[in-house]
């Protein structure tokens, strides 16, 4: 059994009587521990098969196995659950929480996912992950102050602090420069690595798939190239 | 984490607007109670401050109450049986001071009683009011109808009748000048008072208010003006807290997308406004009350300490309705949604 699994999902949106059929009937199984990536042109679909892949929206179709079990007929708060303990999201932008500190925004993600950790143990936790990320000397900084790099940074810990099994990112380097892509990008495959979590990316830059394990071609709502 | 007070914290003059509005717009209802409650009291302190009971009138004065009157047989049999049953007349009038300026005030008289201030003959006791405009204890009062004259023996705090001072004075004093032997009521407290009693027409405090001329057309009015300022008051706070969780769809969202549970958002949204409406509306009770003991004299201003209670619990619900309208819509968001919309 795979830890993760896309089998036959399709994705149809409509718009008054017209209906657009983006996902096609894709199947995809990610590689325990290896980084994957999804390319294709702009409204091929690998962003709508990412966040149907991590509960952020239902499919038309088809079923998302997350070890063994079919999320998409799980109920919204089951799926909330599994988004909250399992799984990790990197987006375009950082989103980080506007009022909390760079420390405060990774103990929210501890108490989120519910950790067993006691505070201090997460206090720890969060120092290991700030340093991994090299911004253990801004954890009391607050976003606003924060260059882009610096919150995608704090954006990547957030995603990985509770040590997900699945990492999805969705175009994570979308809003930085190329000297700064490269440097977050080489950050995600270290960590994944390190902590052995199975990741799913989705980029239109091919400069960044040199950092895959796996790269996926989508185009019109098919997988084209495996 | 307690994200609610972060926030706060975080946008400390964010939430000092939004407190400020809550406070001078509750503090204005306040103010305005006050004034509109003060008025009434105005009106009829006399018959407001008393206990609960009933009063009978004559049915043939129609509600009239300066027309009634009981015979006097009556009155003797219902003072003997039912205790604490007090026989009175209140009859608009003037006094002339001792520079013989007249001054307007209600003349009450009763059968002894607990509840009605009794005086001797010759002596008269009268609304504090009138201490503002120079008389003193020990002034001699007299009146066109009145052979002799009146003794000031005392004052009494808020005691007024259709917005003129009262002046207590013995019965024998009050049928000289009215020419009268009959008193116009009895008032009978609750605890004793029968339902009905043959040939008299029963009227409970509030319904007897409604008689006096000029009261009913005034209080609606007055609570007109306070209910409709509560009313725009607290649509004003649902909007306000409505608009305050609406502009952070996005940051919901986000919340939303990273597992936070939706109870925990409306945690805290309603965390934030009882904040900001309990603090907001403690500083307009502590001055509304204030201003309670400042007011300028003979400005008529009344604030109960119930009446802010009763009108900051009108508040907190209004506020809580437009931060749950809110939250139901923030329970709809898709945190895809959020995503979208690009950077919070």
């Amino acid at each position: 059994m795979s830890l993760f699994a896309i089998n036959k999902v399709k994705k149809t949106f409509s718009n008054g009587e017209l209906k657009e059929e983006i996902l096609k009937g894709v199947d995809l199984t990610l590689r325990e521990g290896e980084i994957t990536a999804l390319v294709g042109a702009s409204g091929s679909g690998k962003s709508t098969l990412l966040t149907i892949a991590a509960g952020l929206q239902s499919a038309s179709d088809g079923e998302v196995l997350f070890e063994g079990k079919n999320i998409s007929a799980m109920n919204q708060e089951k799926i909330r659950e599994i988004r909250a303990k399992e799984f990790g999201f990197i987006f375009q932008f950082a989103h980080l929480v506007p009022f909390l500190t760079v420390e405060e925004q990774l103990m929210l993600m501890l108490d989120v996912s519910e950790t067993k950790l006691k505070k201090e143990q997460q206090k720890r936790e969060v120092e290991n992950i700030l340093q991994l990320v090299g911004m253990e000397h801004r954890k009391q900084a607050y976003p606003s102050s924060l260059s882009g790099g610096e919150k995608q940074r704090v954006a990547i810990a957030r995603a990985i602090i509770h040590k997900p099994k699945v990492l999805f990112a969705d175009e994570p380097t979308a809003s930085l420069d190329s000297k700064r892509s490269k440097d977050v990008m080489a950050l995600i495959r270290d960590i994944t690595k390190n902590l052995n979590i199975t990741t799913l990316i989705v980029t239109h830059d091919e400069e960044m798939l040199s950092y895959a394990d796996h790269i996926i071609k989508m185009s019109d709502g098919v997988i084209m190239q495996d | 984490m307690n994200l609610a007070f972060k926030e706060i914290k975080k946008n400390k003059v964010r939430f000092l607007i939004l407190g400020s509005i809550v406070f001078l717009v509750s503090l204005l209802t306040f103010i305005i109670s006050g004034l509109a409650n003060g008025l009434s009291q105005d009106n009829a302190s006399l018959i407001k401050d008393l206990p609960e009971g009933q009063f009978y009138m004559n049915p043939e004065a129609e509600e009239t109450y300066n027309l009634s009157r009981i015979d006097s047989g009556i009155q003797e049999k219902l003072i003997n049986d039912y205790q604490g049953a007090t026989a009175l007349s209140i009859q608009m009038g003037f006094l002339n001071d001792q520079n013989d300026k007249q001054q307007s005030v209600v003349f009450v008289t009763s059968t002894e009683s607990e509840i009605f201030s009794n005086v001797k003959e010759g002596e008269i006791l009268l609304d504090r009011s009138m201490e503002e405009k120079g008389i003193k204890v020990g002034d001699r009062l007299t009146n066109p109808q009145f052979s002799g004259e009146f003794i000031v023996k005392g004052f009494v705090d808020q005691t007024k009748f259709s917005h003129a001072a009262v002046a207590f004075i013995n019965m024998e004093n009050y049928k000289e000048i009215y020419r009268v032997n009959d008193m116009q009521l009895v008032f009978i407290p609750k605890e004793n008072a029968p339902e009905e009693i043959t040939g008299l027409q029963s009227f409970s405090k509030q319904e007897f208010l409604k008689t006096i001329p000029s009261y009913k057309a005034e209080q609606m009015t007055l609570n007109m003006i306070v209910w409709f300022l509560v009313v725009i008051s607290g649509m004003l706070f649902a909007i306000f807290f409505y608009m305050m969780n609406v502009q952070k769809i996005g940051l919901y969202g986000i919340l939303k997308a990273i597992g936070l549970k939706t109870s925990r958002l409306f945690t805290m949204m309603w965390t934030q406004m009882i904040v900001i409406t309990i603090t907001s509306l403690a500083l307009s009770i502590a001055i509304s009350q204030g201003f309670n003991i400042i007011a300028p004299e003979g400005m008529p201003f009344s604030l109960t300490f119930n009446t802010t209670l009763i009108l900051s619990g009108v508040f907190l619900v209004i506020g809580f309705i437009g931060t749950t309208i809110a939250s139901l819509q923030i329970r709809k968001i898709e945190p895809l949604q959020a995503i979208q919309q690009g950077e919070i």
